[in-house]
């Protein structure tokens, strides 16, 4: 199977403060991915190394077996959106397609243009005076004029109102269905995510917490319910991912890997039950001393 | 890559433009009143009756009345050449500081670096371009300024090495306007901020142009000596006009100064015009002036030191903002 992008132990520090610590995952490549996690992950960390914007300070990228930092030859592959959509505001639309064409070797101008009509996107006023989601709307046709075999998007909808969130998600999607572009997209917005990834990588306090296909997360994992649980093991369970205690039964979002003990009521879980499982366990002790305040 | 760099810059450019003409349609007509009104009083042939071993008495008087004149009337003009110092400066400012940084602090450089091609590319047709419209720039007011301000040193009888004459014209500001350019650059790429980027431009430019000007400028080749006989009644005692006076004073026959930041001369009723004097008593027996100086026609090697010392550490700047750039996030 293709890769499209790879991390071995990726990091990123600035000053004593890492970014990004042993992020290790792979993407194959046809899939649409969310990049989740609260704000401050490391989420946009990890899309500027795959870009080639920052220099990894440990481990390393790869996008489609080769580093990006440093190498212009990956960035025709590459289609970005960085967060906020920064676009050179007395541009007009027009012109930045025509500047698009300018700065690469691969650019299908028409079916930027195409895009952009379709959006009715007046060509001729400056981007600086469009709507926030027209603004998206037209950094996103700019990246798929690259026709990349990676699309990475930064928080790309955190800007628009839920209808232009809709909306730009819906024509994401119709565009990269038929191409086979694997898309990476960052939001710290669940319901996003879960109508159009079908892959996931969940970031938290600077670390990968969880990664994988969609339907294979969902299916690993189940809510049990049953007498109160004080850490011992239980038949058919792999880990414990959250445990909530009440004073006489105990509810668990757990990873399974067999047949559960009949103790045990089962239920299935949502992909937002698992993502927020894995979210609820962060590391808030180092905010407490930060703040002084006792755990 | 070149055409955003126009279309990015081009409104920049055209300001630029409509400042230059705007300077030359101040420049020019006064240029050429002052050369008209040279011409008129016949300033030229006037200073060579000046510098003459034995001037005229009564064609120095006549002469130094047209002098007198003129300066009177185009003295204030030397003031508008004090804007011209500030020149490079403001190409620094506003055409250097803002490339990379005005990038970073709205983010576009996210989207300049990712596209085809990489942010080398990027940075070396965006710091040429911005080079050439400078050296352009700089060629033009600085040759320009030559011209303009020929006459004034002329009939002032200053030397084109004094600070302000020599700063404002020739092939110096070429160098002084990309070095600006560079350190604006150099300091966008380091400290991405408009603003910490503006400072450390005018705090750089400023501190090093005053430190080669006061330390440096006098030293670029070895300054010569020349001692002159106490004799003769008319203004100071003289060397060839427009050299570059670094000391001057008074030394007794033993070579000792005895007083400094002075030239002496004898008085009217001393001796005979332009002949010898008895010893001034002060001084004693065969005291005489001494100068330390440059000559007036290294006017031009100095220009060429100057902007030399002033484009190599552009080049060592813009190396810098290159190597710099990949850090860049």
């Amino acid at each position: 199977m293709d890769i499209a992008l790879e991390t071995e132990q990726l990091g990123k520090r600035y000053g004593r403060r890492w970014a990004l610590q042993d992020c290790s995952f792979r993407l194959p490549a046809g899939r649409i991915v969310g990049l989740v996690g609260p704000n401050g992950a490391g989420k946009s960390t990890l899309l500027h190394l795959a870009v080639g914007l920052l220099q990894p300070d440990a481990g390393e990228v790869r996008i489609f077996g080769r580093s990006p930092y440093d190498n212009p030859a990956t960035l025709p592959d590459i289609g970005f959106v960085a967060q906020d959509t920064p676009l050179y505001r007395d541009f007009t639309a027009a012109e930045l397609v025509q500047l698009g064409g300018r700065m690469n070797v691969r650019w299908d101008a028409a079916l930027a243009r195409e895009r952009l009509a379709q959006l009715g996107i007046p060509p001729k006023l400056p981007v600086g005076r469009l709507s926030g989601g027209q603004r998206a709307q037209v950094a996103l046709a700019l990246a798929l004029a690259k026709r990349p075999r990676l699309l990475l998007l930064d928080e790309p909808v955190a800007s628009l109102d839920p209808l232009a969130r809709r909306e730009f998600l819906q024509s994401l999607m119709g565009s990269v269905t038929d191409s086979g572009t694997t898309v990476l997209l960052s939001s710290h917005l669940l319901a996003d995510l879960e109508r159009t990834c079908d892959h996931l990588v969940v970031l938290h306090s600077s670390r990968v917490r969880l990664a994988g296909a969609v339907d294979d997360l969902v299916d690993a994992h189940r809510q049990l319910v049953g007498p109160r649980h004080v850490g011992e093991t239980i038949a058919g369970v792999g880990t414990v991912v959250r445990a909530r205690h009440t004073e006489r039964q105990s509810t668990l979002l757990a990873r399974i890997d067999g047949v559960v003990d009949p103790e045990w009521t089962v239920h299935d879980v949502t992909l937002e039950d698992v993502i927020l499982a894995y979210l609820a366990d962060g590391e808030t002790t180092v905010a407490r001393t930060d703040w002084e305040v006792p755990a | 890559m070149i055409w955003l760099t126009w279309r990015q810059h081009r409104r920049q450019a055209l300001f630029t433009l409509v400042g230059l003409v705007a300077l030359a349609a101040l420049m020019i007509p006064t240029g050429l009143m002052m050369r008209a009104s040279y011409a008129d009083k016949g300033l030229a042939e006037c200073l060579r009756v000046l510098n003459a071993a034995q001037p005229d008495p009564e064609r120095a008087r006549l002469c130094n009345r047209a002098l007198n004149q003129f300066a009177d009337r185009f003295d204030s003009m030397s003031l508008i050449g004090v804007l011209f110092l500030v020149l490079p400066l403001i190409v620094g400012l506003f055409w250097g500081a803002p490339l990379v940084a005005r990038e970073v602090e709205q983010g576009t450089h996210r989207f300049a670096w990712t596209q085809g091609v990489g942010r080398r590319q990027w940075a070396l047709v965006k710091f040429g371009f911005v080079a050439v419209v400078a050296v352009i720039v700089a060629v033009v007011y600085g040759l320009g300024m030559s011209w303009w301000a020929t006459p004034l040193t002329g009939a002032a009888q200053q030397s084109r090495f004094d600070v302000i004459f020599f700063d404002m014209q020739g092939i110096a500001p070429i160098g002084y306007t990309l070095f600006a350019i560079a350190l604006g650059v150099c300091a966008g790429v380091h400290w991405p901020r408009m603003m910490p980027a503006m400072a450390v431009t005018l705090g750089g430019f400023v501190g090093l142009r005053i430190l080669l000007t006061v330390v440096a400028r006098p030293h670029y080749l070895p300054p010569e000596t020349r001692t002159i006989p106490i004799q003769g009644t008319i203004g100071e005692p003289g060397g060839a006009l427009g050299d570059w006076i670094l000391e001057k004073g008074i030394r007794n026959a033993g070579g000792r100064m005895v007083l400094s930041d002075a030239q002496a001369a004898c008085s009217g009723a001393a001796g005979p015009a332009g002949g010898k004097c008895p010893p001034i008593v002060e001084f004693g027996e065969g005291a005489y002036n001494w100068q330390l100086y440059q000559p007036a026609d290294r006017f031009w090697l100095f220009q060429g030191i100057e902007s030399g010392i002033f484009v190599a550490l552009a080049a060592v700047l813009l190396y810098l903002a290159l190597r710099g750039i990949r850090r860049v996030a």
